[in-house]
């Protein structure tokens, strides 16, 4: 199997600043992207990000091409300290503490509109198990393939494809009705 | 009918469905040209997609990302390794300061211990200009 980043990662690890510079430009927005899917929370996702970053500079010196691809291996990276964070979030604070919070603030229609669906399937994504959350994360917004998403969960691909059909279930139920709903608040509501 | 043809009923493809949605590019590689086939052949295989499709849409409204922060990427890039300079380098360089201070060295004590060349002259010419008394003597 020829990874992708091999070079970049060897590269980088042995000090090469165009290496790494290439593997943020990458990476980056991807560890960003699921960070802040399963965290629901811009500042935290960057913190993750950051300190996935730091794990791939300590392990580029020494990393050994092998069974998983290193994208992979970032994304369990990433994945693992989400799932660390969203257990001490529990730990402390109430279950809806971190969701997005539909504005109430009257805007243009369409714009009002656009934002409160996504505060919404924001809050329907945050509350849906961290697994099928992630399964979602993967598949459905990073369109990694299931062989991919599968291998970064570290499960079969008839298990990811059970995490997803929960996932999208839960998600249909705690979505119904919200694009009609919101059209009805915004013919009587919104400007 | 192939036998992978055979595989993609409607159980499988509303199984499909309900996992990866409404977009056949985000379904198995090997499953797209049948579940394709499949929704063009069956008479429920679109109301099924049309359900499904509304839950991608929701979910696509929720797909932009605000942009990280403008220094993540730099604080990221700080923490990266260095090229560490080749030790050769270093070592070159000291070699050639160790050559240049021996070199001065050597010609500062050279030029010490070499006897005055003015002396060494006078030598040969007092016995250049000497007067030849063994000569004399022996005559």
């Amino acid at each position: 199997m020829i990874d992708p980043d091999g070079e970049l990662v060897r590269n980088a690890g042995a000090g090469d600043q165009r290496a790494a510079e290439a593997l943020v430009r990458r990476h980056l927005p991807k560890m960003v992207g699921v960070a802040r899917r399963m965290l629901n929370d811009g500042a935290e996702a960057e913190d993750v990000a950051q300190e996935v970053f730091l794990r791939v500079w300590r392990e580029a010196p020494r990393w050994q091409p092998g069974q998983a691809k290193f994208e992979t291996w970032m994304h369990r990276v990433a994945l693992n300290l989400c799932y660390d964070r969203l257990r001490r979030r529990r730990e402390k604070t109430d279950p809806d503490a971190g969701l997005a919070v539909a504005d109430s603030r009257p805007l243009a229609s369409e714009e009002w509109l656009a934002r409160q669906r996504a505060a919404k399937v924001h809050e329907a994504l945050a509350k849906l198990p961290d697994r099928q959350r992630a399964a979602i994360a993967l598949v459905h917004f990073d369109e990694l393939s299931n062989i991919a998403a599968a291998e970064i969960l570290e499960i079969s691909v008839e298990a990811l494809e059970s995490l997803l059909a929960r996932g999208r279930r839960a998600l249909k139920a705690a979505l119904a009705g919200v694009a009609q709903d919101l059209l009805g608040g915004a013919e009587g509501g919104a400007p | 009918m192939t036998r992978k043809e055979e595989a993609m009923n409607r159980e499988r493809f509303a199984e499909l469905l309900a996992a990866y949605g409404a977009d056949f590019r985000r379904w198995p590689a090997e499953t797209r040209a049948d579940a394709a086939t499949f929704a063009a052949q069956d008479a429920e295989a679109s109301a099924l997609i049309a359900e499904a499709r509304e839950l991608d849409s929701l979910l696509d409204e929720a797909r932009s990302m605000p942009t990280p922060s403008a220094d993540l990427a730099e604080r990221i890039l700080a923490s990266a390794p260095r090229m560490q300079r080749p030790s050769f380098d270093r070592r070159a360089v000291l070699a050639l300061a160790a050559c240049a201070v021996f070199g001065v060295v050597i010609g500062y004590s050279g030029g010490l211990l070499a006897p005055p060349a003015v002396a060494e002259d006078d030598g040969y010419f007092s016995m250049a200009f000497e007067a030849p008394t063994a000569f004399e003597d022996e005559g």
